[in-house]
């Protein structure tokens, strides 16, 4: 926990060097290339841009300490308010594709290892693995084309703002939401399925077999909760991921999420948006190890016992 | 995947990737108002994109870009990767733990964002790229080389070299590399196909290739809008692509 928060401060302090010792700031980002010398200098005066670098990297840290994320010069507008309702997208994004991927990953993995003869299980073994492979953007043009285009179901591209309520986004979530949940359904299906093949052949399976358990008890009972825990944290590794990398996705239907965002605030070169984007992508995965260790030990009993 | 199709694949990709510039093809670049959005002819084999430029053309000229910088950034991570991890394996003791815990934070650092901002602020020259990619894919082959030294060091084989007066860079290169290379290999060939997904990627935001340059990325993204109208100007950029990371990653798969 400790040492979770000592990598987060240290982070969070490297990143805001790193983009402050970018080329340009919030002055020329707002005045382009019509910034003479003089305009830019007035503007870094009137944003106290002129102190040095330690000075403000301690205003800043005091400020974020006190729930102030600052302020885009170039957006006009506080930090919070532009990049709150797109965490909130970005979250929901999320949340969906993770329903679709994660759930069913784990039932196709437990029976694909289970009965590796399948034709259906090799078919979806095989579709999972080129999704896995193919980069988001020609997975989400395909999906396009399928089902925008030649079966017309899903709206293709977002048009709602990006502080749409819950209701108006839904009908647009379910585009990017199956492009990343095949992006990441072969991850955890695999990690299953290797799990799977090497515990059936453990002794405590074949006891239980010997025994005359049922097929299904063994499989739900025995083989599903030992292959469980490498799972969690193919799992943990996926979510971060659909918390923090969905940029392509999100850019392909214009979703007004923090990925969409990422990709603007850095065209525009507003490094005051960037940067806390970069802090919340260090926060979840730094978050999601944390809980994939936590929920690991709850599922696996010898890691209980170690500890005390 | 049969393995003879997985080589046919790779083996056309090298062979159109190497000698593009000497088919008889249309120019990449070459416009013909008169013919946009063209399906299937005998004057444009796979059609026209939107301004008249010939698809096959480009699509067999689209790999060049992301295969001189996959290779480029591959080399790169791979020497940086293999020297720092066995490196660190042979030493030991706390240079061994600072160096774990340097691959340990390259590892977290957020690859596509920091490229973004890479391309962004520094422009699309490819060696700035490539060098970026580079460093930034050291990290998991060095986390394997490590491991796989750190294994090779206890075998029998490395500690009578040792005994018979093996020591340091020497042992290093004559009887451990020869060994990780094997195992670094596979990860290696999946950076390569990470690399060309990246760099395809960043074009396709219009932040790797400039146009009009052909690369698949960015063909994929100009011809998204026609999409209907000519089908065949996204569909053949998704195979040339598809085929070459598929068939890289069907070779990792089967080792």
């Amino acid at each position: 926990m400790l040492f979770t928060l000592g990598a987060f401060v240290s982070l969070a302090v490297l990143s805001f060097l790193g983009i402050d010792a970018l080329p340009g700031d919030g002055c020329t980002a707002l005045l382009g290339r019509f910034g003479t010398p003089a305009k830019v200098a007035e503007c870094r005066e009137e944003h106290q841009l002129t102190d040095p670098v330690i000075v403000r990297l301690g205003n800043w840290a005091n400020d974020v300490v006190h729930g102030d994320l600052g302020y885009s010069i170039k957006r006009d507008e506080q930090v919070a308010q532009i990049v709150l309702p797109r965490i909130r997208n970005t979250a929901m994004l999320a949340v969906v594709a993770a329903l679709m991927a994660f759930p069913s990953a784990i039932v196709a993995g437990l029976l694909i290892g289970r009965y590796p003869q399948s034709r259906i299980g090799r078919a979806i073994n095989t579709l999972g693995v080129v999704a896995m492979t193919l980069p988001e953007f020609v997975i989400a043009t395909i999906l396009w084309l399928v089902f925008s285009i030649w079966i017309p179901i899903f709206p293709g591209v977002t048009v709602v703002p990006s502080n749409a309520t819950v209701v108006e986004l839904l009908p647009h979530i379910w585009m990017p939401a199956l492009t990343l949940a095949a992006v990441v359904f072969a991850h955890s299906m695999r990690t299953m399925k290797a799990g799977v093949t090497t515990i059936q052949l453990m002794p405590f399976v074949e006891s239980a077999r010997l025994r005359g358990t049922k097929e299904r008890v063994t499989l739900l009972r025995h083989i599903l909760p030992a292959a469980l825990p490498p799972v969690v944290n193919t799992i943990a590794v996926d979510a971060a991921w659909l918390l923090t990398g969905t940029f392509v996705t999100e850019a392909v239907f214009n979703y007004r999420g923090l990925g969409r965002l990422a990709i603007d605030a850095i065209s525009d070169r507003d490094t005051a948006v960037i940067l806390p984007i970069v802090l919340f992508g260090l926060g979840v995965y730094l978050t999601m190890s944390l809980i994939a260790d936590m929920v690991v030990r709850l599922l696996d009993p010898r890691l209980k016992q170690h500890r005390s | 995947m049969n393995k003879r199709i997985v080589y046919c694949v790779l083996g056309f990709h090298a062979i159109v990737a190497l000698l593009a510039p000497l088919l008889p093809l249309a120019a990449t670049d070459e416009q013909d108002p008169g013919a946009t959005l063209q399906g299937f002819s005998s004057a444009h084999w796979l059609g026209t994109d939107a301004l008249g430029r010939d698809i096959l053309s480009r699509a067999l000229h689209g790999g060049r870009p992301s295969l001189v910088i996959a290779l480029l950034a591959t080399a790169l991570s791979a020497v940086i990767g293999v020297a720092l991890g066995s490196l660190a394996a042979l030493a030991g003791g706390w240079i061994d733990e600072a160096l774990a815990r340097l691959i340990d934070f390259l590892l977290a650092v957020p690859t596509l964002i920091l490229l973004l901002l890479i391309a962004s602020f520094f422009g699309h020259d490819p060696f700035v790229l490539s060098v970026t990619l580079g460093l930034m894919y050291a990290a998991p082959i060095a986390r394997v080389a490590r491991g796989s030294t750190q294994v090779l060091l206890a075998r029998d084989f490395v500690r009578v070299a040792r005994l018979q007066g093996g020591r340091g860079v020497n042992l290093l290169i004559g009887e451990v590399l020869p060994n990780v290379w094997r195992v670094v290999l596979t990860e290696i060939a999946m950076q390569f196909t990470w690399i060309i997904l990246a760099f395809s990627s960043l074009s396709f935001l219009g932040l790797g290739a400039s146009p009009p340059t052909p690369e698949w990325g960015l063909m994929i993204a100009e011809a998204r809008s026609y999409m209907t109208i000519n089908p065949l100007s996204v569909i053949t950029p998704i195979v040339m692509l598809g085929s070459l990371v598929l068939a890289v990653q069907a070779l990792v798969d089967r080792e």
